[in-house]
């Protein structure tokens, strides 16, 4: 899932600025999840504004809603009515979220109430760790499931490197060394050999370095445009 | 301040008390059946248990004016 954080209440302020009227838009998946910008979140930011503009003298009328994913159009269209009463929206969603309510709603000035950080998962409760770096090709049936481009610091393919020390990271003592735990899942799974294939340099055009990526399938879209 | 003024500000005060039913609140209800007098400025809202209380419930109760909120359990 996509985790995020949320800002603290003094930067929201910050962005939501002089406007009179706001609407808080909370997102029902990935960051409900991560409690980051859910309806509980969105909730308390809500309330939290409110009390705290009534305490600085230019109370502001917050309120708030939550759709299931920011990032479809079609949930997006159930708080149209919402939004064009309000002077600005603060979105809990994702970056995605954020950019999907200024797509679809032009006329409005959204401003991100949370930081996006990373993909993914909750290793315990009220733990995240990074999991995929959407590099676009994915190479786990080669690591044993453990992706050195997402969890390795140097997003290395043939390691470990010289920094790795019993087990940990040189950046960080916290970190496990991603190669570390490939060798120690293949030789678990007695399939070491694996590790004998060296990996030529990554091609990073399916990664960022191509640019703004997209995928369009033909066998979905509704309309296909002409040539 | 005197004791008089003291009286007339507590008597003017708004406390939410959100109490677990298991030992706040009977404890509530037993000094109640002992005719031990508590501040009418409390309000007991009775929880199942105080770890069913939400930080938006303590906000809740602080945006709708309460001078204080009171966790007991």
């Amino acid at each position: 899932m996509i985790i995020a954080e949320q800002k603290s209440l003094e930067e929201l302020k910050s962005l939501v600025g002089t406007a009179e009227k706001v609407l808080v838009v909370g997102c029902g998946t990935c960051v409900t999840v991560c409690f980051a910008g859910g309806a509980r979140e969105a909730a308390i930011t809500s309330a939290s504004l409110r009390m705290s503009s009534k305490l600085d003298g230019s109370p502001k009328q917050v309120s708030d809603v939550t759709v299931q994913r920011q990032c479809e159009w079609e949930y997006l269209d159930q708080i149209a009515e919402q939004v064009g009463q309000v002077d600005i929206v603060l979105s809990l969603g994702c970056g995605i979220g954020v950019q999907a309510i200024a797509e679809h709603f032009p006329q409005v000035w959204v401003v991100p109430g949370l930081n996006t950080k990373f993909l993914g998962l909750p290793t315990e409760q009220g733990v995240w760790a990074e999991r995929c770096a959407a590099c676009g090709d994915c190479i786990l049936g080669l690591t044993g499931g453990i992706c050195p481009i997402a969890r390795c610091s140097k997003s290395l393919l043939n390691g470990p490197c010289g920094g790795s020390e019993a087990g940990h990271c040189e950046v960080s003592p916290d970190i496990p060394c991603a190669w570390q735990l490939i060798y120690d899942r293949l030789t678990s799974l007695g399939r070491l050999n694996v590790l004998l294939d060296l990996q030529p340099p990554k091609n990073w055009r399916t990664s960022r370095d191509g640019g703004p990526r997209q995928i369009v399938r033909e066998d979905l879209r509704l309309h296909i445009e002409e040539d | 301040m005197d004791h008089q003024a003291e009286e007339f500000q507590v008597s003017q005060m708004q406390i939410v008390a959100y109490c677990c039913e298991h030992c706040a609140y009977a404890a509530a209800d037993l000094a109640g059946g002992l005719r031990i007098p508590y501040p009418s400025a409390i309000k007991v809202v009775q929880l199942p248990c105080t770890g069913k209380l939400d930080v938006l419930m303590v906000l809740q109760a602080l945006e709708a004016g309460v001078d204080g909120v009171m966790v007991a359990g």
